[in-house]
């Protein structure tokens, strides 16, 4: 199963992927606060689920990718980061009324860390737990589920660093953006995402835009075998 | 595109207790917190022959450079560093033909200084939050919090770049804040740095309750101890001429989002808060859960002189300048400036042009003030930086492109860094080559590269103009004269998030 991530608003994006590689994706991936230097999903959301729907890929995950200096940083930044993720997802799920939680009641929340940052385990352990225990809309249900997006060889301190958290404070799964053997969304590379010891990576970025010399806007995806990202997605239900 | 080798780093130094900074015993410790930060002295370029325009500013080479990051894991708390004060002229690195080129990258070997541990200090571990530098550089403000049994104790340092020691420090008690709750620290300065806003954000356990969540990997059922959370906001204000502290005033913004955007001008505080979404929200709050709130306090006041709705985005870490007028300036999405009128708390929006280019992936984007009053912009995912006037809608002054670097994104967020005197832009090399390169703002032509084949993520000019790049394996300091020659190299335990 194979879809996009992109900074940009999925409405300004989807043509110019659909021209490229004549396909439909499964689902996207788009950036929530903070992410202080991206086009922010909830900030059209109507607008971004509409290019969703008309796209064919009526799945919306979920990243946030804060100022990078503070994923090393103390408990308080992880919690305050992961407040506004959770209160941008609320905002969006709020402004769109057939944008639904996915079916098996896990919405997956990816934190962006990159190559050259370090994430700390008071970070991380306060951004978790805020996401695991966050009780989305009164529903009393629970749905999201932290997850993190990472090189997983680099040599600053990501796996090793969610090896140590605990329960549900442990990634549900790894997003790995190595390697990058480029491919295209009907024809992507056979599964061989880079991983961490102890949590499964299930989606992996094989073709970055810049790497791959994408002219769309966009960033390729794979999902693991057996798994489903379009199924731990926003579900844009109908066109809004 | 990226190094994928898995470097071991080296044993940390212990700096030397050399009575050039703080000692091992005056080491801040904050209670909460994970960063640390050390004080790296300035090598000393006028004795480096390769170097043009290497005399330094009037007192400029007698500061330090702070390095905030995060301790190895298994290394001491404290982050420990080796330097070298002054480089040998007869050093290696200055017998190697210089790197300068006209058009294309030297490959020349990494100069083998050996550094010595001298000069280097640690300053701080434990702290609460990034620090933040004054807006002349003069000064690096550190926040601790420490629980104690009334409250927390929040504690403002201000470290002294020439020397490296504390100039001045004020603590403020919240009380009542129970062990459990989180408090983030943004320190603010004024654009004289004679007063320095702390805004508080305080986040709160309000409720527990157990509750039965399926695992993500086992899909079985987990028992969770679940906590909700609210916060709000507190300014405690901080005068450096009497070394007296203010506050804390308490602001009313109760559910809050606890992350916030500050900046402040010679006589008042902005801050931008956003209210918290809640399930039961009304249908006009729903409407309106985009806008974000900014209020306006005179300095040393916990009520506001004005509070009105502000335009998405929220805040959120983005960067932010004091004008020259008094008004503030985000840089938003990384693609507009939202110029805000201090006087009516309007808001207008700008576009820059440059960095316009919509791309798969965000880039870091960065915006510093410079003297002349106009500001200096980067977005190396873009290959893009410029001068830009404020007082013309932000039109470019001065623009150059570049290769973007192979990490744009990731920290440290400061990828070009532009010479004192506007006439020269550092960048780190292209994802193919890494290195170093240099081009003449003016005609946005490459005058001189570096490259032995590292890929550096973060680049500082330290105020006598040494250039300091980061990289990911010991040794992950490496420094450069203006021409970018290299001078040195040394070891730190610590992985760089930030300089200072």
């Amino acid at each position: 199963m194979t879809g996009y991530d992109t900074a940009a608003p999925i409405q300004d994006t989807y043509q110019s992927a659909h021209a490229e590689f004549n396909a439909k994706p499964a689902y996207w991936i788009r950036y929530f606060n903070p992410s202080p230097a991206a086009d922010l999903f909830e900030n059209d959301a109507v607008g971004e689920s509409r290019g969703a729907w008309d796209s064919g890929g009526n799945f919306v995950g979920c990243i946030s990718a804060p100022h990078q200096s503070r994923l090393g940083g103390s408990a308080a930044e992880g919690h305050a980061d992961a407040q506004a993720f959770c209160a941008a997802l609320l905002a969006a799920y709020r402004a769109v009324r057939p944008l639904e939680l996915p079916a098996n009641g896990q919405l997956y929340c990816f934190l962006d860390q990159e190559y050259s940052t370090s994430l700390s385990l008071a970070y991380w352990n306060a951004w978790a737990g805020y996401i695991a225990e966050y009780n989305f809309a009164g529903l009393g249900s629970y749905p999201l589920y932290p997850c993190l997006y990472c090189d997983p060889y680099s040599p600053y301190p990501n796996c090793t660093t969610v090896a140590k958290s605990k329960g549900l404070d442990a990634p549900a799964a790894i997003w790995s953006s190595e390697p990058e053997p480029c491919g295209t969304v009907s024809k992507p590379p056979k599964w061989r995402a880079d991983v961490c010891g102890t949590v499964p990576t299930r989606l992996w970025q094989f073709g970055e835009q810049d790497a791959c010399n994408l002219s769309a806007n966009v960033d390729l995806d794979l999902s693991a075998p057996n798994f489903s990202m379009a199924a731990h997605a926003f579900w844009v239900k109908s066109r809004p | 595109m990226r190094s994928r080798t898995r470097g071991k780093s080296r044993s940390p130094f212990r700096a030397a207790d050399n009575g050039s900074g703080p000692g091992r015993r005056q080491v801040l410790a904050g209670g909460i917190g994970t960063g640390a930060l050390l004080a790296l002295p300035d090598l000393g370029l006028g004795s480096h022959p390769a170097s043009k325009s290497t005399t330094p500013p009037s007192g400029a080479s007698a500061r330090y450079t702070f390095v905030y990051g995060t301790p190895d894991a298994g290394s001491v708390t404290t982050g420990s560093l080796a330097a070298a004060s002054t480089p040998a002229a007869s050093s290696p690195a200055t017998s190697t033909p210089a790197a300068r080129t006209r058009s294309h990258a030297a490959t020349v070997a990494p100069a083998a200084i050996t550094l010595s541990s001298r000069g280097s200090v640690p300053v701080a571990v434990n702290l609460a939050a990034t620090p933040v530098s004054s807006p002349d550089q003069a000064i690096t403000a550190v926040a601790t919090v420490a629980m104690e049994r009334d409250g927390a104790k929040v504690t403002l340092v201000l470290l002294d770049a020439a020397s490296a020691k504390v100039a001045k420090q004020g603590s403020v008690l919240l009380k009542g804040v129970p062990s459990g709750a989180h408090v983030l620290v943004t320190p603010v300065f004024t654009p004289d740095s004679s007063t320095v806003s702390l805004v508080l954000a305080i986040s709160t356990p309000v409720t527990k309750r157990v509750v039965s969540k399926v695992h993500g990997h086992t899909g079985k059922p987990l028992p969770r101890v679940t906590t909700s959370w609210v916060s709000h906001h507190a300014l405690a204000y901080f005068d450096q001429r009497t070394g007296s502290m203010a506050g804390p005033f308490y602001l009313s913004d109760e559910p809050s989002l606890a992350l916030s955007t500050a900046a402040a001008n010679g006589s008042e505080l902005l801050l931008w808060t956003t209210r918290e979404p809640q399930p039961d929200d009304s249908a006009s709050l729903r409407a309106n859960a985009s806008l974000s709130r900014l209020s306006i306090f005179p300095l040393g006041s916990g009520k506001a002189r004005l509070s009105v709705a502000a335009p998405a985005p929220w805040p959120a870490g983005e960067p932010v300048v004091t004008l020259p007028s008094g008004d503030i300036a985000r840089l938003v999405r990384g693609s507009h400036v939202q110029v805000c009128a201090v006087r009516t708390g309007d808001v207008s929006e700008h576009g820059i042009s440059a960095f316009s280019r919509a791309r798969a992936r965000p880039s870091a984007v960065t915006m510093q003030a410079r003297p002349d009053g106009t500001v200096f912009m980067t977005k190396p995912g873009s290959g893009v930086a410029l001068v830009a006037d404020p007082s013309e809608e932000f039109s470019a002054k001065a623009q150059v492109q570049f290769f973007p670097p192979a990490t744009p994104l990731g920290a440290p967020w400061s990828k070009a860094v532009l010479s004192a005197e506007g006439d020269t832009l550092y960048v780190l090399g292209p994802a193919h080559g890494g290195g170093l390169h240099a081009y003449e703002v003016s005609s946005g032509k490459l005058t001189a590269s570096y490259s032995e084949g590292s890929h550096y993520n973060g680049l500082h000019q330290m105020p006598g103009g040494t250039l300091l790049a980061v990289k990911p394996d010991n040794p992950r300091l490496a420094f450069f004269a203006p021409d970018l020659s290299p001078l040195g190299t040394a070891d730190t335990n610590l992985f760089v998030s930030a300089i200072f």
